[in-house]
């Protein structure tokens, strides 16, 4: 019924709902931020703390020192890698939960290149984040291959990977990487020639870890976004993420198209582990990725797997997480409250209730009017 | 039973009815409406004319937002169906609602069962529904159980529910869609009956030649508004129908007869054992370029399974089929489309349309990778664009834009989607399947016409339909298909009456085999 409400208007005025539609998105997610912020101020107000001190360093503290922004931006160069690599079978309507194993993949790969093979300069740099990109690419294969061609269940097939390419990644790091005669626990570090180039070296002001990697990032991102809009495959992703019975009903060969979207997913998540290994940590370490390639899905998610928007909500959700960290050691408030804040926005932003209530009484108060 | 009735005033009726909806769309303005009793009411209009509406709100499913539901004479308040039917209110929807398990009996009395502390009576049930059953001719046996009886007998059992339940008036949602023929004269009967004892009935329907046969008198609607009401003697078919869309409109089809000018599908024998759903024995028809090939049947009886194989969607266990000059047994989709295959799908919502995408990419599903559309590897979105533009002015697609979701769409209108892309590829060989179904009858009439031009242009075209009436105005030859295999093969249709087919679908009749496959060359299984 609400077709021929569409079908009646002309351009212009079709052109202006879906204009004013995007402005009701846009505001409503500012809004949802907002509406969070107060409820973890109220949670503070009741546990007995100074909501505005903790505000202040959580929301102005990323940017009070340099070498703090650059932590913002290291951290979210790696978490919107994630949020890509996962944002991409999401298209496809796959659930991929394996970011994880094909991180681990990428790191491995690439720090096997970087550690041991003398490359000249630049080649150095680029071969290992190929090689990460390929491991990722193959890791992502795997469950891909399983859900398109046996009719495993995804979910299962990559959280199983997960779960089997962290312990060889810990016992490879614990064992035959370790660097010799070290008493922590982690690989030789790589080669000079292959690590991506700190931002500081460029801007003159101290940056902390961030680099380059922040550049392919968004070149990544621009790229995937170009493949999902401008390409064949990307609309064979789009169509059967959409309808596969649809898709396959338009001769589209669907699981060929799944196996590609786990296997471009996996390549990023590689690039992802390539950026901490080349340009975070410089080696192997335990632990590498910590609980970025859960929170990668929650940043696809926040930006509807849209690859452009992912970005800003990476630095978004960084900037958050970088927030709690301050917060948390400038005043008594825990980094819990900010996992309560974030999970209010993933909550109100990923049911779209507030802009789909508002659209609603938009078009009743117009019906009423005219 | 119903002392809250008045003695005089309508049975049933509407003053200054509106309804708008939550999102805004108004879908029923200022009706009114009186029906008196002991009259059959047919209410006729377009898709989205607002008659499910009014419905609607006369069994208490929805609420008006302005004005008054009258029942019995007096307005009232309803809020719910079960208020609805303690007014004596019966509604049977379209998609009946029976629990499959159940027998008849159990069925009827569903709900006010007779028994005492929590038992059901189940022998007093069946009694029950034989005596309903015996006084209203609706014939029904009432030990059987549902999922085991014809769809025309679970029908007589959702109208005997709604007489077990006391209801003086009876609302009957498009009920014959899913009948045959025969099926449907018996249920005009028993509803001519239901009328004689004092039953008001309010028919709705889009076919307008019953409407005539069964209706006393008759309403239209047209978008969200009552049009007008006559006296079913003083109506045609041709005047209804201009009261519908408003304009005079006709869905005769006058046509040529067909130009054979070669084969364009040769199915030979085929076998397919279904996993689930109706296996197919020994399938064997050709269908020549530039004719229209209609397949009748009950639904269910096959056409499904016998569409997707030779769209490439299944596998057929043995058999040769051969499009054009290519045998397409053991290709995929692409390569069916390849060999000149169109496809309009039965159900269009699961996988006709990718619902959420915009118009312009559901009209390249098929050719999204070739120039002009694609180039070099890369997608060129004006090129699409301007071909979801070309299309939609061709198949008059009304739309405010190329990137309007397709879900948007009424039907009608996301059939032209679809019937746009299928024939714009030209195809050797359309199968249409249900091409007409829920489309409103301007989009109706545009699909027979457009049907028709593809004919004449020379491609084969396999009719698929449960609508008699729309395949004997199109189709130059005529099969019957029932349990999974061809019955009759009528190869002229002049003449042939909906009475007839009705038979062979049913069963009553059948062609001998040696008819059915003569003439039909040999074709090697490749």
């Amino acid at each position: 019924m609400t077709g021929t409400l569409v079908e009646t208007e002309d351009r212009r005025q079709y052109k202006a709902t879906r204009r004013r539609g995007l402005t009701v998105d846009l505001s409503m997610t500012l809004a949802t931020i907002l509406a969070a912020l107060a409820i973890g101020f109220l949670v503070m107000l009741l546990t007995g703390n100074d909501p505005v001190g903790a505000y202040e360093a959580m929301l102005t503290g990323p940017l009070e020192r340099s070498f703090r922004v650059g932590r913002w931006l290291e951290d979210a160069t790696t978490l919107t890698l994630l949020g890509l690599s996962v944002a991409i079978p999401f298209r496809a309507r796959q659930i991929s939960l394996g970011a994880e194993s094909q991180l681990y993949a990428g790191a491995l790969a690439a720090a096997a290149v970087a550690v041991f093979l003398p490359l000249p300069p630049v080649v150095a740099v680029i071969v290992p984040l190929v090689a990460a990109a390929a491991a990722g690419a193959g890791m992502g294969l795997v469950p891909g291959a399983m859900k398109a061609r046996l009719g495993a269940n995804e979910i299962v097939a990559t959280l199983m990977l997960n779960a089997i390419v962290v312990r060889v990644y810990d016992y490879l790091v614990n064992g035959p990487l370790k660097e010799p005669g070290s008493s922590a626990v982690h690989s030789k570090s790589i080669q000079q020639d292959s690590a991506l180039t700190p931002l500081s070296d460029w801007f003159g002001i101290p940056l902390g870890r961030a680099n380059v990697g922040l550049l392919l990032m968004v070149f990544t991102a621009v790229a995937l976004w170009l493949l999902i809009t401008r390409t064949p495959l990307g609309y064979r992703i789009r169509m059967t993420g959409s309808n596969p019975e649809f898709a396959e009903y338009g001769g589209i060969r669907v699981p060929r198209v799944i196996e590609w979207s786990f296997v471009i997913g996996g390549a990023v998540a590689g690039l992802a582990g390539a950026h901490l290994v080349q340009g975070v940590y410089g080696r192997l370490e335990p632990g590498l990725a910590g609980s970025l390639a859960f929170e990668g899905i929650v940043v696809a998610l926040l930006a509807r797997n849209n690859p452009l928007v992912v970005v800003v909500a990476g630095l978004f959700y960084s900037y958050l997480r970088a927030g709690g960290d301050i917060m948390e050691q400038q005043t008594d408030v825990g980094t819990e409250i900010v996992v309560v804040i974030q999970a209010v926005i993933v909550l109100l932003v990923t049911a779209q209730a507030l802009p789909d209530l508002l659209k609603r009484r938009l078009a009743r108060r117009e019906v009423a009017g005219r | 039973m119903h002392k809250a009735w008045e003695r005089s005033g309508p049975a049933i009726g509407a003053r200054a009815v509106t309804k708008t909806y939550g999102n805004g769309v108004r879908a029923v303005r200022g009706v009114d409406l009186d029906v008196p009793v002991g009259e059959i009411r047919a209410i006729v209009g377009e898709n989205g004319a607002g008659k499910s509406t009014l419905m609607k709100m006369f069994y208490g499913l929805e609420q008006p937002s302005s004005g008054e539901v009258l029942v019995g004479g007096r307005p009232r308040v309803l809020g719910g169906p079960a208020s609805a039917i303690g007014l004596g209110v019966g509604m049977v929807h379209q998609n009946l609602m029976l629990v499959p398990s159940f027998t008849v009996a159990q069925n009827v009395v569903l709900g006010v069962e007779p028994g005492r502390r929590g038992r059901v009576d189940l022998k007093a049930a069946a009694e029950t529904t034989a005596r309903l059953a015996e006084e209203s001719g609706l014939a029904v046996d009432p030990n059987a159980r549902v999922d085991e009886v014809s769809v025309g007998m679970r029908q007589r059992t959702e109208i005997l529910k709604v007489l077990h339940r006391g209801a003086r008036v009876l609302i009957l949602d498009e009920p014959t869609a899913v009948l045959t023929p025969q099926e449907t004269e018996d249920l005009f009967a028993a509803v001519r009956r239901l009328r004689d004892g004092g039953m008001t009935v309010l028919f709705i329907s889009h076919k307008l030649r019953e409407v005539r046969e069964i209706s006393d008198r008759v309403s239209v609607m047209r978008a969200g508004s009552l049009v007008g009401t006559v006296d079913t003697s003083d109506a045609t078919e041709r005047s209804l129908a201009a009261m519908m869309v408003g304009r005079d409109l006709s869905l005769d089809v006058d046509r040529a007869p067909a130009r054979r000018t070669g084969v364009a599908l040769q199915v030979r024998d085929v076998q397919y054992a279904a996993p689930t759903g109706q296996s197919l024995d020994g399938i064997g028809f050709d269908v020549a370029a530039g004719e229209i090939v209609g397949l009748a049947g009950i639904e269910g009886n096959g056409q499904t399974e016998l569409a997707e194989i030779l769209a490439g969607l299944r596998r057929p266990t043995s058999g040769a089929i051969r499009v054009g000059g290519t045998g397409t047994a053991g290709l995929d989709v692409a390569g069916h489309r390849r060999a000149g295959i169109g496809y309009v799908p039965e159900d269009r919502l699961r996988n006709g349309a990718a619902l959420d995408e915009s118009i312009a990419d559901n009209l390249v599903v098929d050719r999204h990778d070739r120039a002009p559309l694609a180039r070099r590897g890369l997608l060129r979105p004006r090129a699409v664009r301007a071909h979801a533009e070309q299309l939609i002015e061709d198949y008059a697609i009304r739309t405010p834009d190329a990137s309007v979701p397709v879900r948007a769409l009424s039907g009608g209108n996301m059939q032209k989607v679809i019937v746009a892309r299928e024939l714009s590829a030209a195809p050797r060989l359309l199968i249409a399947s249900q091409v007409t179904r829920g489309v409103d009858i301007g989009a109706m009439r545009f699909m027979y016409e457009r049907l028709g031009a593809a004919r004449d242009a020379g491609a084969g075209v396999l009719l698929i339909s449960a609508d008699l009436t729309e395949l004997l105005a199109l189709a130059d030859r005529l099969l019957v298909i029932k349990d999974g295999r061809l019955v009759a093969r009528f190869d002229d249709t002049s003449g042939l009456t909906e009475k007839r087919v009705g038979l062979y679908m049913l069963g009553v009749e059948r062609h001998d085999h040696d008819h059915i496959t003569t003439g039909l060359e040999e074709v090697d299984a490749v």
